[in-house]
């Protein structure tokens, strides 16, 4: 065990180590290419994070969002969010911004909140008596998103390009309601709003 | 340009309150309030009605199409005074689903009211039924009957010898000279697991010592059945669950109860 450690120590350091000499190279991708703000959208009434471009083509991204809901809002809810969403489609507006039409993505969200558990006690409850997590929650969702070229816009702010959004979403509570009841429940019922700016560094 | 009037059109749904915070969230812009109460306005006390008719259903949970069933079903009979849901509105304890299956039972004609169930307790169900239907221990009295309903999900408190309330049972089981009988709904009952083991003896004994207690009516195990936890002679029923396509219809005339099962 002790020499686990020791060599645990070790490996460590010598990564530190070698960070620090190159860290700029070898860190930089934890750097954000974008900053975020969203309204909505089942993450929080206002939520906010970063967001990474994933992949050679920087067809992927990934959202790292934290989000809020007062309490004269239906709240008080801390909502943290991971999301992956993929742009497959990209119409190009001239020289001035480009347009992802249709973008899928899947995120899951964990709600911080007394009455939210990760999983029903099991001293409380049987095996399987409650199926699912009340606190952490599978999203698909889709959306468009309008980017706007920021260079064309106002010079010499630093900000590549400007997207504006529109998602919609849903969860598995309301995907299990509607696909049981689905002359009574339609897509939109079960479909939630949101709306974002994307910044683009 | 085409882009701009998609992103409008987009917008303009949104507008149709979409725009949602969180699904644990307990309120919205459009969610109902003091549903109960409200219903239970409509519905008024009854005082020249002396043939109380009812219907009992429950366990609503994922059955939307059903439940447009349900209405239609309820409609077609004739004097039915109002409607209880005993509990399982919802299978998540979420605010969309409460206000799902509302938006359907409005179509109902007569009033209605919904007692809370253990599955409505999950999450923040709590909080959101007390904001759009009201208190979880209620009463009201319509021709002459006092209707006692009450929480007994008592394994949701983790069987803390609180829930049911039975103090506030017995408060609410006091004699009075309006009130000819007495009938108490709840979710779970008191034959199951999920009720608090320690409270049976106490809580049938409260009604077996209440002068003109009629039944006690519940749902949760989604199948009919009628039986007698003690020898006082109360029936204890439960109805069947709303996915099962079966309610009761419950009769009380002279202060003798009656029930029938109907199926649609």
């Amino acid at each position: 065990m002790r020499e686990y450690i020791f060599k645990f120590r070790f490996v460590f350091l010598l990564l530190v180590a070698s960070s620090v000499k190159v860290s700029a190279q070898n860190f930089k991708f934890l750097i954000p290419d974008q900053a975020i703000v969203q309204y909505a959208g089942s993450i929080g009434y206002f939520s906010g994070g970063v967001g990474y471009e994933l992949f050679g083509n920087k067809k992927g991204n990934l959202d790292l969002l934290y989000g809020f809901v007062p309490g004269n809002k239906g709240g008080v809810l801390h909502i943290a969010t991971a999301k992956f969403g993929y742009k497959p489609w990209t119409i190009k507006l001239k020289d001035w911004g480009k347009v992802y039409p249709f973008n899928p993505a899947v995120f899951v969200t964990y709600t911080f909140h007394k009455d939210l558990s990760f999983k029903f006690p099991s001293g409380q409850y049987a095996h399987d008596y409650y199926y699912w997590s009340e606190a952490l929650r599978p999203h698909l969702a889709f959306s468009s998103e309008i980017e706007l070229d920021a260079k064309k816009l106002v010079k010499n702010i630093g900000v590549k390009a400007i997207g504006l959004y529109i998602e919609a979403n849903t969860n598995d509570f309301y995907l299990i309601n509607y696909l049981q009841n689905t002359s009574a429940l339609t897509i939109t019922d079960i479909f939630q709003l949101g709306v974002g700016i994307r910044v683009k560094f | 340009m085409r882009i701009f009037l998609l992103f409008l059109l987009c917008a303009a749904f949104a507008s149709c309150n979409h725009f949602e915070f969180s699904p644990n969230q307990t309120f919205d812009k459009i969610s109902l309030k003091d549903v109960n109460a409200t219903n239970l306005k409509r519905l008024g006390n009854g005082a020249d009605d002396d043939t109380v008719t009812f219907v009992l259903t429950g366990d609503s949970q994922k059955s939307r199409d059903e439940t447009v069933q349900f209405c239609k079903a309820v409609n077609a009979i004739k004097g039915i005074d109002f409607v209880v849901l005993a509990g399982d509105i919802t299978e998540f304890g979420v605010l969309k689903e409460m206000l799902w299956i509302s938006r359907t039972l409005e179509d109902l004609n007569p009033p209605y009211v919904a007692v809370i169930g253990n599955h409505d307790e999950t999450a923040r169900g709590k909080e959101t039924f007390l904001h759009m239907f009201g208190e979880l221990n209620y009463s009201f009295v319509y021709g002459g009957i006092k209707f006692v309903c009450h929480d007994s999900n008592s394994r949701e408190y983790n069987f803390n010898g609180q829930i049911p309330n039975i103090p506030w049972l017995k408060n609410e089981l006091k004699p009075s000279p309006q009130i000819k009988g007495f009938v108490g709904i709840s979710h779970v009952p008191v034959n199951s697991e999920d009720f608090d083991g320690k409270l049976i003896k106490d809580y049938t004994a409260t009604f077996a010592q209440t002068p003109g207690f009629l039944a006690s009516l519940n749902a949760h195990t989604h199948n009919y059945q009628l039986y007698y936890p003690d020898n006082s002679g109360i029936p204890y029923v439960i109805t069947s669950a709303m996915a099962n396509k079966e309610f009761l219809v419950v009769q009380i005339i002279n202060n003798k109860i009656s029930f029938e099962r109907v199926y649609f």
